[in-house]
């Protein structure tokens, strides 16, 4: 008999009837011990996953009461809604902390995935943890893409049709594809239908499995430690310290989501994160024009926008999904990419991509909400206004993060960075085509980088990405 | 000997297949060449477009082409550049190829500038009845009528021009009379007309000749006044459902302006009653609800000036029968009208009923201050000058405007707090609901206000004002509800920040010890 299986004989009551049959004492004993490693940074970037997993929580219980409710069909979709939000008890509640918590859970997620690169908690050996958080990152957007269709208002629908259309651009398999999602050549109530199977079971199913996967191997291997250290100088308790700091913040969360539900039912009221139920879907309907995707899709959508019809002998918007899979596959290949925080060593050109990366989300996603097209003439001139006022935007923003990295945090490489800023510089203030400024700026880089590897004075050149 | 003699006869059989060959290969092989044609300067006389037009012809259309060539009605490049340019449908380019009297008179080579039809000249050119894409479109040359129908002559015959007729040659500018006589020739004769439209009348003439434009034109000999022409165009009449004819609804005030706005034609034509006639009707349409809503909307249905005054038997309403123009539309108001006290003292006064208050031509937009009985307004103006012994009546319009003012400015508030507890998220289908109930009541108001009724009037506003009430009671209720979310919302924040206020005190306990 192992010493646990004795200590479980002399425990008494539920306790020991419970240990005498599952062994907890070593999993309680595994907890008991079990301590979040402290470091240099800031302490708050290890709540975000807890955060999102608890929008994901709110997402569950809130959308198993909208199910309630809820009728799939042309003639019940919307009605359903409208009568859940206007004559059920509460059913306006649950319906806008569905969509808030939605968006949040998407912002707290995005922040995670950033917060987790750049203190490069993903090197070894925890590499399937990343891919794992990455995976339900994309699942996440497939949830926010799937649920936006079901009230099958008209603001959905023609988002739908806009953003179901981008499928047809993949390369052989567009029409395939297109059909497999749309359920037919347009979007009908059978996209509706699978839209719905995808959003209640295909997705959840596949997010449970996965985040179990996740949290798991985050228990089993702990908590990243910071760079350079093998095992952490200081700990914090899992439990309770960590634990019921991370329930505090939950509450902070659910009293959040319950004030901005009831100050601002429909959201904040920004383009790409307004759910205001409005009219029926009517396929019949002519599509008005400024329909824009939800706002974490917004850079894509821009970014297929700056791609002419044709080029390299494709199609332009084929052109710009491969370019959106290299950088979907470059990101989810960081871990192994990354050979110096691989060897457990500092390595500022992927945090600089990190930057890099944000800043060109930051510059597409403003362009996207056509900051500064107010009060231009034509639709020209708004373009170029667009253009110029998102780049000024974007440069401040640059400028700004470059500043305080230097002097907060003494980094030295920024090169992927500056090519970023460059792009934005050349397009949005010199007028340069997007993508022939885009172009310069990677020549630019390159060139910088192929000068650092081989002048560097501080032997950085295996920092190249 | 035999032997030689079949093969004599296949000979002769052989040379004549290939001189039949050689002939109508020689008109293609001609069309080839036109098509092929370049100019001085080396630059093709046919433009791709117009050679991607020819490709796409189908072999009938080819051969009436080749035809024409072979019989040397289309000689040179130019002149061919010109009937392709057209880019007709297969159904007009078949009648236009087959029509030699355009064939010829399309020719620059061969017509003099008086007698060319070009595709040049617009509607603004003195020439604007020799434009060839006008002649192409025309309802009687789209019919088959085309040249001949008017001209007189075989249009399939050879040329010559001793055929014309039917054309009076004489004074033909100077008494334009007889333009009606001749078009009414078919358009008088039913049997004529049902071969070509059957639903269209045949009493145009009749009309007309009874009308102040027929008797000026028809019996004083005035030449201002105008024949078929001036309304429906020479050669480029379309049918009046044609957004490009001169008679389409949208154009009418435009067609029938051209004279009643210029006060040099307009000049020595009075009314009955002797006074001149004004020029200022287009003007006035135009600035008009009426001329807004067609001109500017484009609400066909909206009247323009053949709707009151008529078409071919156009005449000004005399005072009795504006309100008959109006009631052609307005029918609730006229009715309503015709079984009130206003009837009969109108009547009495000899006033045009509906236009006394709401004039004619520059009709605007009705307003509800046009009941109120201040100085300087309506219906008090016209009761302290007309109606001093019935001081009811005054009471009676104050009535009315307060109604409808109350009623209107309840339903703005309502609209406006509506938009805002919408956008607090609360249900605002049931107030919307009375919004429209007040609505049509308001509307219903606003009509029977023509019944200068109180009592007719009371019945019909009081559903409304009840309306008012109703949507009064669900407006404070959506406010309560929001009350109750608010304090609900603190109650929450209160219970969650108690709980958050225990643990955090429990860790700061745990974590000392």
């Amino acid at each position: 008999m192992t010493p646990n299986l004795e200590a479980a004989e002399k425990t008494r009551g539920l306790r020991g009837w419970l240990d005498r049959r599952y062994q907890l004492t070593p999993l309680l004993e595994f907890l008991r011990h079990k301590e979040v490693p402290l470091g240099s940074h800031w302490m708050g970037w290890y709540y975000l996953g807890g955060i999102t997993m608890f929008f994901f929580i709110v997402q569950v219980v809130t959308g198993v009461l909208l199910l309630m409710y809820y009728q799939p069909g042309e003639a019940t979709a919307y009605e359903s809604i409208r009568f859940l939000t206007t004559k059920v008890p509460f059913g306006w509640l649950i319906r806008s902390v569905h969509s808030w918590s939605a968006h949040l859970m998407i912002i707290s997620l995005t922040l995670h995935m950033f917060s987790t690169m750049m203190l490069k908690a993903y090197r070894p050996p925890r590499e399937v943890t990343w891919v794992s958080g990455y995976l339900l990152f994309l699942l996440t957007l497939g949830f926010g893409f799937s649920g936006y269709l079901l009230p099958w208002n008209k603001l959905a629908y023609f988002a739908t049709t806009v953003g179901t259309n981008i499928v047809k651009s993949v390369p052989f398999l567009g029409n395939w594809l297109l059909q497999v999602l749309r359920g037919g050549q347009d979007v009908t109530i059978n996209t509706l239908y699978r839209f719905f199977a995808a959003h209640v079971v295909i997705l959840p199913l596949a997010f449970v499995g996965l985040i179990g996967l996740h949290l798991l191997l985050i228990q089993r291997q702990g908590m990243a430690p910071p760079l350079g250290a093998k095992t952490a100088p200081r700990g914090m308790k899992f439990f309770p310290s960590f634990a019921l700091r991370d329930v505090l913040l939950w509450l902070a969360c659910l009293m959040a989501l319950a004030g901005l539900a009831v100050f601002l039912p429909y959201g904040p009221g920004i383009p790409g994160m307004d759910w205001e139920l409005g009219e029926k879907a009517d396929p019949l309907a002519p599509a008005y024009p400024g329909i824009k995707p939800e706002w974490y899709f917004l850079w894509e959508y821009q970014l297929l926008k700056e791609f002419p019809p044709h080029l390299f002998g494709l199609e332009g918007p084929e052109v710009c999904l491969l370019l959106i899979a290299l950088l979907f596959g470059i990101w989810a290949l960081i871990p192994w990419l990354d050979r110096r925080a691989y060897r457990d060593k500092p390595s500022p050109a992927f945090n600089d991509l990190g930057w890099a990366a944000i800043l060109f989300l930051t510059f597409l996603t403003l362009a996207g909400w056509d900051i500064g097209a107010r009060g231009a003439g034509s639709e020209l001139s708004a373009m170029h206004n667009v253009a110029r006022v998102c780049a000024w935007w974007t440069l401040a923003a640059g400028v700004v993060v470059i500043l305080i990295r230097y002097w907060r945090f003494e980094d030295r490489w920024f090169i992927l960075t500056g090519a970023v800023l460059l792009h934005v510089g050349l397009h949005g203030l010199a007028g340069v085509p997007y993508l022939l400024a885009g172009l310069i700026a990677v020549v630019v880089a390159a060139a910088a980088i192929a000068i650092s590897c081989v002048a560097g004075p501080r032997g950085d050149s295996r920092d190249a990405p | 000997m035999r032997t030689i003699a079949i093969v004599f006869g296949l000979f002769l059989i052989a040379v004549a297949g290939f001189a039949a060959d050689q002939n109508s290969t020689g008109a293609a092989s001609k069309l080839t060449t036109m098509l092929a044609a370049k100019d001085e300067k080396g630059k093709p006389i046919i433009t791709p477009e117009e050679r991607a037009y020819f490709d796409g012809l189908n072999d009938n259309l080819k051969g009436l082409l080749n035809q024409a060539v072979q019989k040397e009605w289309i000689t040179r490049p130019e002149h061919l550049a010109v009937l392709l340019s057209l880019g007709l449908r297969p159904q007009k380019m078949e009648v236009l190829l087959q029509n030699n009297c355009v064939l010829c008179h399309s020719d620059s080579g061969n017509q003099s500038a008086e007698t060319l039809f070009t595709t040049t000249s617009t509607a603004t050119t003195p020439a604007s009845h020799m434009n060839l894409k006008e002649v192409v479109e025309d309802v009687h040359f789209r019919s088959g009528v085309s040249c001949a129908g008017c001209h007189g002559g075989d249009p399939t015959a050879d040329l010559g021009h001793d055929f014309v007729k039917e054309w009076p040659e004489k004074d033909r500018q100077k008494n334009r009379a007889w333009v009606v006589q001749f078009c009414a020739r078919c358009h008088s004769d039913p049997a004529i007309m049902h071969e070509f439209n059957p639903s269209l009348p045949t009493d145009q003439l009749a009309k007309f000749k009874d009308s102040p434009h027929g008797r000026t034109l028809m019996e004083k000999h005035d030449d201002r006044a105008p024949s078929c022409v001036s309304c429906h165009g020479v050669h480029g009449i379309r049918p009046a459902k044609d957004p490009q004819s001169k008679v389409y609804a949208q154009r009418v005030p435009e067609t029938c302006g051209a004279c009643h706005a210029d006060p040099k034609i307009m000049a020595g034509f009075t009314r009955a009653d002797g006074s001149p006639l004004p020029t200022t009707q287009l003007a006035d349409y135009r600035a008009s609800v009426h001329g807004q809503a067609l001109l500017v909307r484009g609400d066909l249905g909206a009247p323009a000036c053949n709707t009151c005054h008529g078409n071919h038997a156009a005449s000004p309403p005399g005072v009795a029968q504006v309100s008959r123009s109006c009631s052609l539309c307005h029918s609730a108001n006229a009715s309503l009208f015709d079984g009130s006290k206003h009837k009969h003292a109108f009547d009495q006064h000899g006033w045009p009923e509906c236009g006394q208050c709401h004039s004619n031509h520059a009709i605007v937009k009705t307003h509800d201050s046009m009941l109120a009985t201040g100085p300087g307004q309506l219906c008090g103006d016209c009761h302290r000058q007309y109606a001093t012994d019935n001081p009811e009546c005054i009471k009676t319009a104050d009535y009315f405007h307060e109604t409808i003012t109350r009623m209107e400015q309840a339903r703005t508030g309502f609209i406006t707090v509506s938009e805002k507890l919408a956008a607090k998220g609360l249900d605002v289908e049931p107030i919307s609901n009375e919004l429209t109930e007040l609505g049509d009541t308001l509307k219903k108001s606003r009509t029977y206000v023509h019944s200068f009724s109180r009592s007719t009037f009371q019945q019909v506003a009081l559903p409304g004002e009840q309306a008012v009430q109703r949507t009064d009671a669900l407006v404070k209720k959506a406010r309560e509800e929001y009350k109750y979310r608010q304090i609900g919302l603190a109650v929450s924040i209160g219970l969650i920040g108690l709980l958050m206020l225990a643990i955090y005190l429990k860790l700061r306990q745990l974590e000392k010890e």
